[in-house]
């Protein structure tokens, strides 16, 4: 035994830490006293120094077989495919209540009232399985406007859409259409139905707007009844379409949530003009050749002028 | 105005750090078409959790983890390194055809090594190879392999004394015995 110096078997791993530069000093130290007595010992430390150099080798030397290039396209591919069925939603306050936000890579496609944060998942994994991501950071920009939209700071939702979740071409057609509606309009099931060249498609196009996958922003609260009655809203949620009609100035009569025709302007696409109610014979006709709008701003806003023959902008409708 | 709904920072990551996981991939399962499927494995798991990976993660260390991981489970397959390790004891590889013999002596003794490596248990080639060519620190390299930062050193000295030993009969290195 040799005082204070470490036998071969205790300096065996710091020999190797030694070659590749990473020993503690006391271990480094007791390595350096070691060799300097222990041939043996020497010589394996060198042979770990030139090992440490040919592994360095290895950083440059080619992998034999190891092209990534046709793994990189396949994992491309695969990504692509993932991030077309990826979808990402938030769930936020509003004055509406708790509403469910969702986007896909080609645009928003899901805006849900819910009850519960707990329904609005499940409601979202039977429709996308696994898929799903909550990333509120995400859709915060989206939920801003919208908020800025539901307090009347702003009267349009510019964000691409993604109807992935509409159950049928007949109702992608409503909803396109219904998406055209201006704001501080409305038209009846009966106009939608009309304009998807389905007159007789009545109940079928309430049916679609019932399952309409993104409220507020395709606007199905600005459909009505043929006789102005406000109908139904998202089950049971008629009180939030009063709201959003009264938010874009729509007069609705709160005792029997219904829209008075005399109280509306009204304007037959594709005129450039808009009337008053009593305008020739525009009183007789069915509503579901019209849109009515709550006030002159609205209507002009979308660039049409006051009839020249009843003049609504010296006789405006009081509201 | 929304952002732009395509825009995708996993992208980068694709680019930035594809090709180094299939090396190290190629290396811990010893066969190149393992490799291919499991870098694609790799990166789709980091794709779908990387939405909740905190924002300050090292992410080359944290795809060196999944792609361990996966490799090991792989791996399980106990009988192919047992085939592996054969083959290395013939110092026959079963990659010869694209093997570059003969070529300069640097690229010869890289080969040696890496048939040596391939003959390691998985611990020890994983831990081997994130540390001697991909340079991580023992920390990542026991997150990778579910163990302490001590027992991955440990697992890095195994591997280099069997390497060691290995090579007794490569001129580069002589022998006493």
């Amino acid at each position: 035994m040799n005082s204070g110096i470490p036998t071969c078997r205790e300096v065996e791993r710091d020999l190797v830490a030694v070659a590749a530069s990473e020993a503690r000093p006391a271990a480094a130290h007791g390595v350096e006293r070691h060799v300097a007595v222990c041939r043996s010992c020497r010589d394996e430390l060198q042979r770990y120094r030139v090992l440490e150099g040919m592994v360095s080798d290895l950083r440059r030397a080619p992998v034999p077989g190891a092209d990534p290039t046709l793994a990189r396209a396949e994992l491309e591919s695969r990504l692509a495919d993932i991030r077309s069925r990826m979808v990402t939603y938030g769930i936020f306050p509003s004055p509406l209540g708790k509403i469910l936000i969702a986007r896909s890579e080609l645009g928003i496609s899901m805006v849900r009232y819910i009850e519960s944060e707990g329904a609005g998942r499940s409601h979202l994994a039977r429709l996308a399985g696994d898929n799903v991501v909550e990333d509120e950071a995400a859709i915060e920009p989206v939920y801003r406007e919208l908020l800025d939209y539901l307090n009347a700071r702003a009267t349009r939702l510019n964000w691409p859409l993604d109807l992935r979740w509409a159950r049928s071409e007949f109702q992608r057609r409503v909803l396109s259409v219904t998406a055209e509606l201006p704001y501080g309009a409305v038209a009846s099931y009966g106009g939608i139905a009309r304009r998807i060249g389905a007159p007789g498609s009545v109940r079928a196009v309430a049916q679609a707007l019932r399952h309409n996958p993104l409220p507020i922003v395709i606007p199905c609260h600005r459909v009505i009844g043929s006789a102005g009655d406000l109908t139904g809203y998202a089950g049971s949620k008629i009180g939030l379409k009063e709201r959003l009609l009264s938010l874009e100035g729509v007069p609705v009569g709160h005792r029997a949530a219904k829209i008075e025709r005399r109280h509306m302007y009204v304007w037959i696409a594709p005129d450039k003009e808009y009337c008053v109610p009593s305008c020739g014979a525009l009183s007789e006709m069915p509503l579901a050749q019209l849109t009515l709008f709550g006030s002159r701003r609205h209507a002009e806003a979308v660039g049409l002028s006051p009839c020249t023959s009843c003049r609504p902008d010296l006789h405006p409708l009081s509201a | 105005m929304v952002r732009d709904m395509t825009e995708d920072p996993f992208e980068t990551i694709v680019a930035t750090h594809h090709a180094e996981i299939h090396r190290y991939l190629v290396r811990a399962t010893s066969r190149s078409g393992d490799a291919d499927d499991l870098s694609q494995e790799t990166f789709v798991r980091a794709y779908k959790a990387y939405q909740a990976l905190p924002a300050d993660a090292n992410v080359r260390a944290w795809l060196f983890a999944i792609a361990t991981n996966l490799s090991r489970n792989h791996f399980r397959a106990e009988g192919r390194r047992r085939h592996a390790m054969a083959t290395a004891a013939l110092g026959v590889s079963e990659r010869s055809p694209s093997w570059p013999e003969g070529e300069a002596i640097a690229n010869q003794a890289s080969a040696r090594i890496d048939r040596l490596v391939a003959a390691l248990p998985f611990k020890q080639r994983a831990a081997f190879t994130m540390r001697k060519v991909h340079d991580l620190d023992y920390d990542a390299i026991g997150k990778s392999l579910e163990c302490s930062a001590e027992s991955a050193r440990a697992h890095v000295f195994q591997a280099l004394r069997k390497i060691r030993r290995g090579l007794d009969d490569l001129d580069v290195v002589h022998t006493e015995r």
